[in-house]
């Protein structure tokens, strides 16, 4: 197998963790969407804290997209 | 169907709409765009020869920078001016920025409490200047506009359009390895200063050293028993599970380097893939798809700028109040 097709698999299998944070995102808005059901009030802190868990939750696809990135341009 | 329709020129605005979609649907025959060389460290524009450093080499990211510090300088100009009027509530621009600097001091107070006051300029400024940063990615001109060289790996056959102006053509699908020597590729003059490494890094470094710089200060030196638990290693006799809690307490430093890595990579990982995203979008359809893709980098520069800051805020407040729960 030459390396610019190896590259493309590599980059491809790499994306595949991106199902952890769909997953992840998913949970985590669902709890938050819960919560500002049960306690309206409280909706502003539920969201702020709702938006720091989905950018850590986002930052770990974004490794992902890093590494894939990595393997194309500059491996 | 009385208000007055927003009007240039005397021409109801819905009319230039129209003009530039036809336009642009025009232009993308004519000019088809070309997929850009694309790479992950920033392009050298110039070298400059400095006295003690020597041959320093000007990368399209910096002039990003000083683009996105005079956008800041001005805003600042502008705020200042309306604050020394003297008028209690300002109007306009100034009033936006307000309401956004009091958006963020409320998180601010409503998160760090007595220490609001210290940890807001950082919040704040890096929320502002990223912000700024990640929006400049959807002025036309960046990344597009810049100068023609000869390419070294795989490049574009040129054309001249007026002048010097020339433009970067598709490439012609032959499978020759010859007229290497008038294939050409594009290096933009300016680049989104985010997708630039150096930047994201540097901002991550200054972040999470100022916060343990900030423990320090509100805690002493007991701050750093965070990391060294010396505590617990010395009631090792009346709690032999003391050992685990100093392990803990190292594990502290190697989450605190994960943090700078994180920190840098989501800001850089978002803001790349977005441009990429819109050059390979721009390229396979050029006529109406990139308005979307465009309206997704607006919300995802203001997420990151916005997520970078608060998660600066939360990691000082959260370390200037320390253990609070043992």
């Amino acid at each position: 197998m030459e390396a610019g097709a190896a590259k493309l698999i590599g980059a491809g299998i790499a994306m595949l963790g991106t199902i952890g944070a769909g997953l992840g995102i998913g949970i985590l808005v669902s709890g938050a969407v819960q919560g500002i059901a049960r306690n309206p009030d409280a909706s502003g802190d539920v969201q702020t804290n709702m938006i720091l868990g989905i950018a850590f939750a986002e930052a770990v696809a974004i490794y992902c997209l890093v590494v894939a990135l990595l393997i194309i341009f500059v491996g | 169907m009385d208000r007055p329709r927003p009007r240039i020129f005397g021409i109801p605005n819905r009319y230039f709409v129209l003009l530039f979609l036809i336009l642009g649907f025009f232009a993308a025959r004519i000019f088809p765009p070309v997929l850009p060389h694309i790479q992950v460290a920033p392009e050298v524009v110039t070298i400059i020869n400095l006295p003690i450093v020597g041959m320093f080499g000007w990368t399209n990211t910096m002039t990003a920078m000083v683009v996105a510090d005079v956008i800041m300088l001005f805003i600042a100009f502008a705020v200042r001016r309306a604050v020394r009027s003297g008028s209690l509530v300002p109007t306009g621009f100034s009033g936006a920025i307000e309401a956004v600097i009091e958006v963020l001091y409320n998180m601010t107070e409503s998160t760090a409490g007595k220490w609001a006051k210290k940890i807001f300029p950082w919040f704040g400024a890096i929320t502002v200047f990223v912000l700024i940063v990640n929006w400049t990615e959807l002025i036309p001109g960046v990344d597009t506009v810049g100068r023609i060289e000869i390419a070294r790996t795989h490049g574009n056959p040129v054309e001249e359009v007026l002048g010097n102006v020339y433009t970067l053509l598709p490439a012609e699908d032959n499978g020759e390895g010859g007229h290497e020597e008038d294939m050409f590729t594009l290096i933009p003059y300016v680049r989104t200063l985010s997708t630039d490494l150096n930047f994201t890094v540097a901002l991550a470094l200054i972040s999470v050293t100022m916060t343990q710089i900030y423990g320090f200060q509100a805690l002493g030196p007991g701050y750093f028993s965070k990391y060294m638990n010396v505590k617990a290693l010395l009631n090792f006799f009346k709690n032999p599970m003391g050992i685990i809690d100093f392990g803990v307490g190292l594990l502290e430093i190697v989450s605190e380097i994960s943090k700078i890595l994180s920190f840098s990579f989501r800001l850089f990982g978002n803001i790349f893939a977005g441009t990429v995203l819109l050059f390979v979008i721009g390229t396979l359809v050029p006529v109406f798809a990139p308005t979307i893709f465009y309206l997704l980098e607006v919300f995802v520069g203001l997420i990151q700028a916005f997520v970078f800051g608060i998660l600066t805020m939360v990691f000082m407040s959260q370390a200037m109040a320390g253990h609070g729960d043992h």
